[in-house]
């Protein structure tokens, strides 16, 4: 290749990836703005906390990428062309993003010394003034805290949902960095690929270092004492991914988090008596959230009872989507183990061995921004020829996308231990076996549950393009049986029947499971973790 | 008979920052010695120096003569947060303390379950700490400090996480078994930031200076235990420390 086409090579996918970027800030700027709102309301009014919480709570762990066959269908059928595609995936890249800022926006109001709203009420403060002087300024912390983190969730969503969409030209993402990734164009050349992958990594970083870290040192102005030094940064990285899982280990149990947590502790003791609202809150989703997931249940079953029986024909189409949903849930569950096996040792040596954890977090945090997805063919392109390479492309695809979870809540988990512990390793010379089995292993129990949670989440997200990936018309990867591959086809063969089937129990599962064996399990460890 | 000397220790992150200047002291053979300071002096750095937990800038640290150059088992320590591994029993947190010994387990179990019967908490061997008070977490934690039959008992700030009465209640317990030869340690440094509380115990007293950290003052207090702390004499020596410390 010469340089001249080598150049407008790399113009095109710093383009592609712009049009990316720009879906990306769209929907960022509606999930903040949306968040601020809903969060805010949710926080002042106890009615509404009530029923937002707990949906707010079921929607952020699940799969939503699996209804992207479903929106993408909906909203093209109603706005034909690009601009309905273009929606859909800001559509969807709003859905991850959105429930952690949400969550944010709701816990900073909840904590607000009781003081402000007096000194409103004393000054006579107008709503909109209320809003603007004393919310706004609270939440804006929290918001950019988060929105780092929504914004790498929804890259793994973006590309994702660009290859998908390229699987299938009446759905055709036509400008992208996703879409590029899948063309002929870009996968039948390493160099090419490279320079794809390459813009992208560049684009990550400097969104990071020009966009959020200028924000961060904007909005912590407002609060000094919660400035970090420059060197924890990382290690504060990796506090919000891990928050992710540390919200979901509140809502498993919230009281033994919220005693747990050192943070939340030395919070607890400035706060008073605000933690017991706090405590409030949690204790309302976790009342009203099983209550409204029982509901959701009943309601879907019900939902699927009554369609079989009007179409007895349809019980052929879910015996098709249990039968994927085994072999998908086998995939993922066998990809979780291997997650397992990397990012164990990883987290021990993160936490217990390393002096230089920071380091490798910044690493860490930019390899955790590039979506697995992305990878696809590179992987495609080592595994040709190999026997069942369609299996392990999948599952290799999983692994990539669970592990980061696993790291990284174990690690925000770790810090609610003593700092201490490390030192009684030292001082009475636990080694070996003894320190794995004493020391290591139990530390990071709760970290794993949390961690797990999404990482499956992730892989299931993962799974409508790795089970079948398309490249221009023809299919490079794809698994024998899956719901991820179900899903794809049933899209392309317009069977809305079938996606929604799929779709239903998919959730059906994901909440039965959460309920039954990721709640119960964190229970029984968590009693001991006091 | 001296059991530790330090010498000369120093302490930085960088030239610009010296935490500790210079600092040298002894602990002798049946001393309890206690290290006060203004908070950033880097007391419990110092400690954790002479417990070989961190590598000094400067100057080194004997026990019983030997260089210290990583923790050893004739000196155990006992941490302001207890540091008990919560997912541990509390016999299974003491155990921990046997790691270095060489003792099956079942001796290990023996020990660790004499050493609890001792501190008063024989019945909780199979309960987890988070069942404990304050003041029975700290008891496990000098459990499991005294279970290897250590001879130098390093203590940082062991009392500065639980509220008075029962802070009170366990120094009692602590110097009578210290001074009754009930147990085999030798010789205790403390770090502590509480003035009354290093008068009581203490045989000897280094004082700190701020950072740059050096030995400001030491005190012998050789007052006839159990103290009064109403005492004209013990009030005395409080008012003198707090002097020391004020310059």
């Amino acid at each position: 290749m010469d340089f001249i086409s080598l150049l407008g090579l790399i113009i095109t996918l710093a383009i592609d990836t712009a049009f990316s970027w720009v879906r990306m800030f769209a929907a960022l700027a509606v999930s903040i703005v949306i968040s601020i709102f809903v969060g805010i309301y949710a926080a002042t009014h106890k009615y509404a906390e009530k029923i937002i919480l707990p949906i707010v709570d079921i929607l952020q762990t699940l799969p939503i990428l699996a209804f992207f066959p479903f929106v993408i269908f909906i909203i093209v059928a109603a706005i034909p062309g690009s601009i309905g595609i273009n929606l859909a995936v800001v559509f969807l890249i709003i859905t991850s993003m959105i429930w952690n800022i949400i969550f944010g926006v709701y816990e900073s109001i909840k904590v607000l010394p009781k003081e402000y709203g007096e000194i409103s009420k004393l000054y006579g403060l107008s709503r909109i003034e209320r809003f603007r002087k004393i919310y706004l300024p609270a939440v804006m912390p929290r918001v950019v805290e988060q929105s780092t983190l929504s914004w790498s969730i929804g890259l793994f969503y973006l590309v994702t949902s660009e290859i998908f969409s390229t699987g299938n030209s009446q759905y055709a993402v036509k400008t992208g960095i996703g879409a590029a990734i899948a063309s002929p164009l870009i996968t039948g050349s390493a160099l090419a690929y490279g320079l794809a992958l390459l813009v992208f990594i560049v684009f990550v970083i400097a969104t990071r270092l020009l966009f959020f870290k200028p924000l961060e040192e904007y909005v912590v102005r407002y609060n000094r004492h919660t400035q970090q030094k420059p060197e924890s940064r990382a290690i504060s990285y990796a506090k919000v991914m891990g928050s992710f899982g540390s919200r979901i280990a509140r809502r498993l149990n919230p009281q033994q988090l919220i005693r747990s947590s050192g943070s939340a502790k030395t919070a607890m003791k400035k706060r008073g008596a605000r933690s017991v609202r706090e405590e409030g809150g949690i204790a309302t989703i976790e009342k009203y959230g099983t209550a409204i997931k029982y509901a959701a249940v009943a309601l879907i079953i019900l939902g699927i009872a009554y369609v079989f029986i009007t179409n007895p024909a349809l019980m052929g189409y879910e015996a098709t989507v249990l039968r994927a949903l085994v072999y998908t849930f086998a995939r993922v569950w066998f990809a979780f183990a291997i997650a397992l096996l990397i990012g164990v040792p990883v987290s021990v040596y993160l936490i217990f061995l390393t002096r230089h954890s920071s380091k490798y977090l910044l690493l860490f945090q930019i390899l955790s921004s590039i979506p697995a997805t992305i990878l696809l063919p590179a992987i495609v392109a080592g595994l040709k020829g190999t026997p069942y390479h369609g299996e392990i492309t999948a599952v290799i695809i999983f692994v990539l996308g669970g592990v980061w979870y696993i790291i990284f809540s174990t690690m925000n988990m770790a810090k609610t231990l003593s700092p201490s512990i490390p030192e009684v390793k030292g001082i009475y010379g636990v080694k070996g076996a003894d320190a794995w089995k004493k020391i290591y292993i139990r530390a990071i129990i709760p970290g794993l549950i949390t961690g797990g949670i999404t990482a499956i989440a992730a892989e299931w997200n993962a799974s409508i393009v790795a089970e079948y990936f398309t490249v221009g018309n023809n299919v490079a990867a794809q698994v024998g049986i899956g719901v991820g591959k179900l899903l794809d086809l049933s899209l392309s063969a317009n069977n809305l029947t079938l996606m929604l089937l799929a779709v239903a129990n998919i959730t059906v599962m994901i909440i039965l499971l959460n309920t039954f064996v990721w709640k119960k399990l964190y229970r029984s460890v968590s009693k001991m973790y006091g | 008979m001296k059991m530790v000397q330090a010498k000369n220790i120093s302490y930085s992150f960088s030239p610009e920052s010296v935490i500790i200047g210079d600092v040298s002291f002894d602990a002798d053979k049946d001393e309890f010695v206690s290290l006060i300071g203004p908070s950033g002096c880097g007391k419990s750095t110092l400690l954790r120096i002479i417990a070989g937990l961190v590598k000094p800038t400067g100057g080194k640290t004997l026990y019983m003569g030997k260089k210290v150059d990583g923790p050893s088992s004739g000196m155990s320590f006992v941490f302001q947060d207890f540091a008990l591994l919560p997912w541990l029993t509390n016999l299974d947190n003491v155990k921990i303390g046997c790691s270095m010994m060489k003792l099956s387990e079942s001796e290990k179990e023996k020990k660790a379950e004499i050493m609890l019967d001792k501190m008063g908490l024989s019945g909780f061997e199979r309960s987890y700490p988070n069942v404990l008070s304050g003041g029975m977490k700290q008891r496990v934690g000098i459990a499991r400090a005294l279970v290897s039959d250590p001879k130098v008992l390093l203590m940082d700030e062991p009392f500065s996480s639980l509220d008075e009465l029962t802070a009170e209640t366990l120094r009692s317990d602590i110097i009578y078994h210290l001074k009754n030869k009930n147990l085999p340690v030798n010789s205790v440094i403390m770090v502590t930031h509480n003035v009354e509380e290093a008068v009581e115990l203490s045989d000897k007293l280094i004082i700190l200076s701020k950072k740059p950290s050096h030995v400001a003052a030491t005190k012998h207090i050789d007052l006839k235990r159990p103290r009064n702390k109403r005492s004209k004499e013990f009030l005395d020596i409080m008012d003198s420390v707090y002097a020391t410390l004020a310059k």
